[in-house]
C-alpha cells in the first residue's frame, strides 16, 4: 500500500475523481514523485505525520498539498524558509518541512534560504535541483549547467547567463544548519542513500538538533528533451561532476537547538513587563502654568546628538502627565547616530495637545550655537530664550519682541560636578527657574524616578538641577 | 528479520503507471518490460511486469514516482485482480475535526498612564491583545516598536524574529498568521511596499495579521520625515488582484494603543490583514497612554495549520487553478468586503453638528484640524471635523449624515490627495450631492500646519 502520509485520495486536485485522485501531476519519470515518497517515508517511520506542517512553495512541487496528509501551508515563490520559520517559531512543536525546487530557492528565494539557515532553527528544507525550470516550462535555473541549452538559453547557458550555483556547498559554508547533504536519485545505490539521507534530515528536526538541509539532483526528462532513463544518465554524468554528491556538513554532536519558547499570558507579569506602574506621581503644581499660556505651551530644546536634549524634553513630557496635564514629545534627529543635530518638540496642554510641532515656541532650550541661530527666531513675542553660555558667545539679534535671553554655562556645571552628561539637567533647573513652568519639586520627582530612584544618579542630578536653577536667577 | 520470502512481490495497477520506465534498470531480474500498449483510460503506455524471476527485493519501490505506482502488493494477491476501487474510495482520514479554542480575556489591574512613544504604544497594545509573535526589519521611523519588543517579548516568553528583509518578515508573518498565531510587523513607507505581496498572498489565503505603518515621506527613498501618502497603497494596493483590508488611522498615541488592539480583534474576526497608518508624527511622538482594563489570551482558530492532530487537515493556500473556483472565492472575498464596509466604518466627529466647514482629516493632520476648529470657532466661525478612523472603509455613511448642512468639505493631509480620493471614490459610491471640496495639503514630509488650515477656512467664499 501507498504510505499512510499521502491521502488516499488526491481530493484537491482539481479533477480529484477518477485517475487523478490517485496520480500526481508530475510528468512521468519526474524525480519530485520519487524525493516525495521517501519523504513521506521518512514522515511515517518517525512518527510524526500528525505534527509536520509542510511548506510548498511555486513551482512543480506547489501541489504537494493535495498529496500529504500533513498540515499544509504554501508559499509564495521563494519564501518557503520565511514561511517555515513562521510556522516553527509559532508553534515549536510541529515538524516543519520546506520542500523547494531550484528556481525558487536558489533564485528568487536566496535571501529567504541562506537567511533561515543561518538562523539554524530545527527546519528539514529538501531542495529538488534539476538544473531547469519545469513549471514555467525549460527556462534556465541558477543551476543550469554551463552550455545548457534551455528555452531562455537557446544556445547554452554562457554569456551574461551566470554560472551553475552549487547550493549545497553555500549553506553547508553557513554556520547555522548542522547537516548538509547533496544527493542523487539515479540509481538503486543513490536512491537507497538518499532515503536515508531525508529521513536523517528530518530526524534531526524531531530530536530538535538544527537546521538540515538536502539537496537532491533530481531529474526533469521533459525539459532535458531525454527518456527518464536518459535523464538518469544526464544526472550521473553531467550534473554530479558540477554538483559532487555527498555530505557537505555534519556538525550534530548531540547538542540540541535552544528551545524555542511558548507564550505566557499572566495579567501582573504582562503589565510589569510592559513598564506599567501602579505610582501614580504625586502632583505639586495647583494649576496650569497660564502665566505662559492658557491652554498649550510649546517649547523647543536643541542641540547636537549626545547633549541630551531629547532626555529633557522627555522628562518635561512625564513631568507634565504626572501633573494631570497632556504633554507630546517629538524628536528630530539629523541623519547621524551621534553627533548630528537633535531637537525636540515639546506641548504642554491643559486639555489636549493639537498641534504636537513647535515652529514658534514660548521657551526655546539651546545646547549650542547652530540650534540659537536657527530656532532663536522663531522664538514668540514674549518667550524665553535659554542657553548654553558655556558654548555659546554671540546671540542673534533678529528676535521677536519681548524675548528674554537667559545664559546658564550648562557644560562648565555639569563638568564641575564631574558628570558631563548632566547638563541637560542644569538646563533643566535653568528652564524652571525662568519659566515656573512646574514647582522645582515636579522635576526633582520626576528626575529620580526617571533614574530609577538611584541615590548617586539622584544627588547628582538634583544638584546639577539647583545649580541650573540658581544661576539662571541670578541673570534673569 | 524478514526473510527474502516473506517480502511482498510489486504490484501495479496500470492505470497509476505513466510509462516513465524507471523501474526498468532498478529491477535486477529484468522482471520490467517498457510496455507496447497504450491504456485506454490514460493514453500513456504502462511498463509491463512479469514476476516470473522477481526475487522481491523491492527496490523497484523507490525507483517509481507514483504513491500509487509501483508497490507492495497486499498479501499475494495478483495486481491484475485488483479493483482500482479498493484503492480510492474515501481517505480513511483519522485527524479529528478541530475543536474551537476560543479566545479568552484576562482582567488587568489598575495602572498609572504610560508615558510613550505612538510607536510603543502601538506594542504595548498588541501584547495586550494576545500577540506574541513579531518580526520585521527596521525601518525609521517605526523602528521602535520592533525595539520594545524585541525587549519584552522573551520576557512573556514570546518570539520576535529581525528577518533578513521586508519580504521575509511578511512571509514569515504569514507562516505564523497561517498556524493560527496572532502576529504582527512594524514598517515604514519603503517597507510597506515591499510587503505588499505577501499582503496579497495574506489576503487570498485569509491569514489574519497586523501591520503597522508608521508613515514617511516619499516616494522612493524619500524622507524619514510625517507623510500619509500610503493611503492609497493601503486602501487601493494591496498587492495583485482583489484585496482589500480594514485600514485604521489613529490619531494620538492613546489611539495607536486602542487601534491596535482594535486591529488583532478585527483580523482574526474576518480572517484578513489589517493596516494601522500613523504617520511619522504619530511614531515618534511620546505622549499618555491610558491602559485598558482587559488583556486578550488568544485560543487556537479552527482553520489553523497548527502543527498537531486536530488541525492536520488544514490549508493554508491562494492558489486556486479553475477559473470557477477562484471566482467563487473571489465573491466570498466580496462578501466580506461588503461586510466591512457595513460593520466596521468608523469615525470621530468633533463639532460637525452644525459645521457649515466640515474639515476632513486623519492622523496628525486630524489634530492640527482640530486646533484649527478650535481657532475658528472663537473667531465665531462655524467650523467642523470629520476624522475617519477607518479609511477603508472610509466612514461614508456617517459623512453622509452630516452632508445636508455642510457647504464646504476640506480635505486636510499630508499627501498629494489620497485621503480626498478616499472620499471622493467613497462619495460617489453613495451617490450623494456633494457640497464643494477642497484641500490644504502638503507633501515630502511637511504636515499642513494649524495656520495654514485656519487661512484656507477664512478664504473660502461665503463661509459663516
Amino acid at each position: 500500500m501507498s504510505s499512510p502520509v499521502f491521502y488516499r485520495q488526491f481530493e484537491r486536485h482539481d479533477h480529484a475523481a477518477g485517475l487523478h485522485a490517485h496520480s500526481t501531476t508530475y510528468c512521468p519519470g519526474c524525480g519530485h514523485g520519487v524525493v516525495q515518497k521517501f519523504l513521506a517515508e521518512a514522515i511515517d517511520d518517525l512518527g510524526v505525520q500528525d505534527r509536520t506542517v509542510l511548506v510548498s512553495p511555486v513551482g512543480c512541487s506547489v501541489f504537494s498539498y493535495y498529496y500529504f496528509d500533513v498540515g499544509n501551508s504554501q508559499a509564495a515563490h521563494g519564501r518557503a524558509p520565511a514561511v517555515a520559520l513562521g510556522h516553527k517559531t509559532a508553534n515549536p512543536d510541529s515538524i516543519v518541512i520546506c520542500y523547494q525546487g531550484d528556481g525558487d530557492l536558489a533564485s528568487i528565494g536566496l535571501a529567504e534560504i541562506i537567511s533561515t539557515a543561518q538562523l539554524g532553527v530545527p527546519i528539514t528544507v529538501i531542495f529538488a535541483n534539476n538544473a531547469i525550470y519545469g513549471m514555467t516550462g525549460g527556462q534556465m535555473a541558477p543551476t543550469t549547467l554551463l552550455g545548457q541549452p534551455t528555452s531562455t538559453s537557446p544556445s547554452g547557458r554562457g554569456l551574461l547567463a551566470g554560472q551553475p550555483l552549487k547550493v549545497a556547498e553555500m549553506i553547508a559554508g553557513l554556520d547555522g544548519p548542522v547537516f548538509v547533504e547533496r544527493v542523487a536519485l539515479y540509481d538503486n545505490k543513490h536512491r537507497t542513500h538518499a532515503k536515508r539521507a531525508i529521513e536523517k534530515a528530518l530526524r534531526l528536526q524531531v530530536d530538535g538538533v538544527g537546521f538540515a538541509f538536502i539537496e537532491v539532483l533530481s531529474e526533469c526528462p521533459i525539459h532535458l528533451h531525454l527518456e527518464p532513463e536518459a535523464a538518469e544518465a544526464w544526472v550521473h554524468e553531467h550534473m554530479e561532476p558540477v554538483f559532487p554528491l555527498g555530505v557537505k556538513k555534519d556538525t550534530t554532536d548531540g547538542a540540541r537547538y535552544p528551545t524555542i519558547p511558548t507564550p505566557t499570558f499572566d495579567a501582573e507579569r504582562t503589565l510589569e513587563v510592559l513598564g506599567a506602574t501602579t505610582d501614580e506621581p504625586t502632583r505639586f503644581a495647583t494649576e496650569f502654568p497660564v502665566h505662559l499660556d492658557p491652554d498649550d505651551i510649546s517649547l523647543k530644546l536643541a542641540g547636537a546628538g549626545g547633549d541630551g536634549a531629547q532626555t529633557a524634553a522627555m522628562l518635561i513630557t512625564r513631568a507634565a502627565i504626572g501633573e494631570g496635564f497632556d504633554a507630546t514629545h517629538i524628536p528630530s534627529y539629523g541623519p547621524e547616530s551621534r553627533g548630528g543635530t537633535s531637537y525636540a518638540d515639546v506641548h504642554v496642554a491643559k486639555t489636549e495637545v493639537l498641534a504636537p510641532a513647535a515652529p514658534h515656541p514660548h521657551v526655546l532650550v539651546a545646547f549650542n550655537a547652530p540650534s540659537l541661530t536657527k530656532f532663536g527666531p522663531t522664538v514668540r513675542p514674549g518667550g524665553v530664550i535659554i542657553y548654553d553660555s558655556s558654548v555659546i558667545g554671540a546671540v542673534p539679534d533678529t528676535l521677536a519682541d519681548g524675548v528674554r535671553l537667559v545664559g546658564v554655562p550648562f557644560t562648565e556645571v555639569a563638568k564641575d560636578l564631574g558628570a558631563p552628561v548632566v547638563k541637560n539637567v542644569v538646563a533643566l533647573g535653568a528652564l524652571q527657574a525662568v519659566t515656573q513652568l512646574f514647582p522645582t519639586e515636579t522635576f526633582l520627582a520626576t528626575i529620580r524616578t526617571a533614574v530609577g530612584n538611584k541615590a548617586d544618579l539622584a544627588a547628582v542630578n538634583e544638584h546639577a538641577f539647583t545649580r541650573g536653577a540658581t544661576l539662571a536667577h541670578t541673570r534673569t | 528479520m524478514t526473510s527474502i520470502d516473506e517480502r511482498p512481490l510489486p504490484s501495479l495497477l496500470p492505470e497509476y503507471c505513466k510509462g516513465c520506465g524507471r523501474c526498468l534498470a532498478a529491477c535486477t531480474k529484468d522482471c520490467i518490460s517498457v510496455g507496447t500498449e497504450i491504456h485506454p483510460v490514460t493514453g500513456l503506455v504502462p511498463v509491463v511486469i512479469d514476476l516470473t524471476n522477481c526475487n522481491r527485493c523491492g527496490l523497484c519501490f523507490d525507483a517509481c514516482p507514483e504513491p500509487f505506482g509501483l508497490q507492495p502488493a497486499d498479501g499475494q494477491s495478483s495486481c491484475a485482480l485488483m479493483d482500482p476501487a479498493l484503492l480510492g474510495g474515501k481517505r480513511p482520514f483519522d485527524a479529528p475535526t478541530p475543536e474551537p479554542m476560543p479566545d479568552s480575556m484576562l482582567d488587568l489591574p489598575a495602572r498609572a498612564p504610560l508615558v510613550v512613544k505612538g510607536t510603543y504604544a502601538s506594542a504595548v497594545g498588541a501584547v495586550l491583545a494576545g500577540c506574541r509573535h513579531v518580526y520585521g526589519y527596521p525601518i525609521t521611523p517605526s523602528t521602535e516598536g520592533a525595539e520594545l519588543m524585541a525587549k519584552v517579548l522573551p520576557a512573556l516568553d514570546g518570539v520576535f524574529v529581525q528577518a533578513v528583509s521586508e519580504v521575509a518578515t511578511v512571509n514569515i508573518m504569514y507562516g505564523a498568521g497561517g498556524a493560527g498565531k496572532r502576529c504582527m510587523t512594524f514598517t515604514s513607507s519603503p517597507g510597506f511596499s515591499l510587503m505588499l505581496e505577501g499582503i496579497s498572498y495574506m489576503i487570498g489565503a485569509e491569514v489574519p495579521a497586523v501591520f503597522v505603518n508608521i508613515m514617511r515621506g516619499g516616494p522612493g527613498l524619500g524622507n524619514i520625515a510625517p507623510a500619509q501618502a500610503d493611503i492609497k497603497l493601503a486602501c487601493r494596493g494591496l498587492g495583485h488582484g482583489n484585496t482589500h483590508a480594514i485600514v485604521l488611522a489613529p490619531a494620538t498615541p492613546q489611539e495607536m494603543l486602542d487601534c491596535t488592539m482594535l486591529a488583532f480583534e478585527l483580523a482574526f474576526e474576518y480572517r484578513n490583514p489589517v493596516v494601522v497608518l500613523g504617520d511619522g508624527y504619530l511614531g515618534q511622538m511620546t505622549g499618555k497612554v491610558l491602559l485598558p482594563d482587559r488583556m486578550v489570551v488568544p485560543g487556537i482558530p479552527e482553520w489553523a495549520v497548527a502543527g498537531d492532530r486536530s488541525h492536520r487537515g488544514n490549508l493554508i493556500c491562494s492558489i486556486e487553478l479553475s477559473e470557477a473556483e477562484l471566482e467563487r472565492h473571489d465573491q466570498e472575498l466580496d462578501e466580506k468586503y461588503a461586510r466591512m464596509i457595513a460593520k466596521e466604518q468608523r469615525a470621530d466627529l468633533h463639532h460637525c453638528d452644525d459645521a457649515d466647514v466640515v474639515l476632513v482629516a486623519c492622523n496628525t493632520p486630524a489634530q492640527l484640524a482640530k486646533g484649527a476648529v478650535r481657532e475658528l470657532r472663537a473667531a465665531g466661525l462655524r467650523v467642523g471635523l470629520f476624522r475617519p478612523i477607518t479609511v477603508w472603509p472610509f466612514p461614508i455613511d456617517a459623512l453622509c449624515e452630516v452632508l445636508p448642512d455642510a457647504g464646504h468639505l476640506v480635505v486636510v493631509e499630508a499627501s498629494e490627495g489620497q485621503l480626498e480620493d478616499e472620499m471622493r471614490l467613497a462619495l460617489s459610491h453613495a451617490d450623494v450631492h456633494a457640497p464643494p471640496i477642497s484641500h490644504v495639503r502638503r507633501q515630502g514630509g511637511i504636515l499642513p500646519s494649524q495656520e495654514e488650515i485656519v487661512e484656507h477656512v477664512q478664504g473660502l467664499r461665503g463661509v459663516r
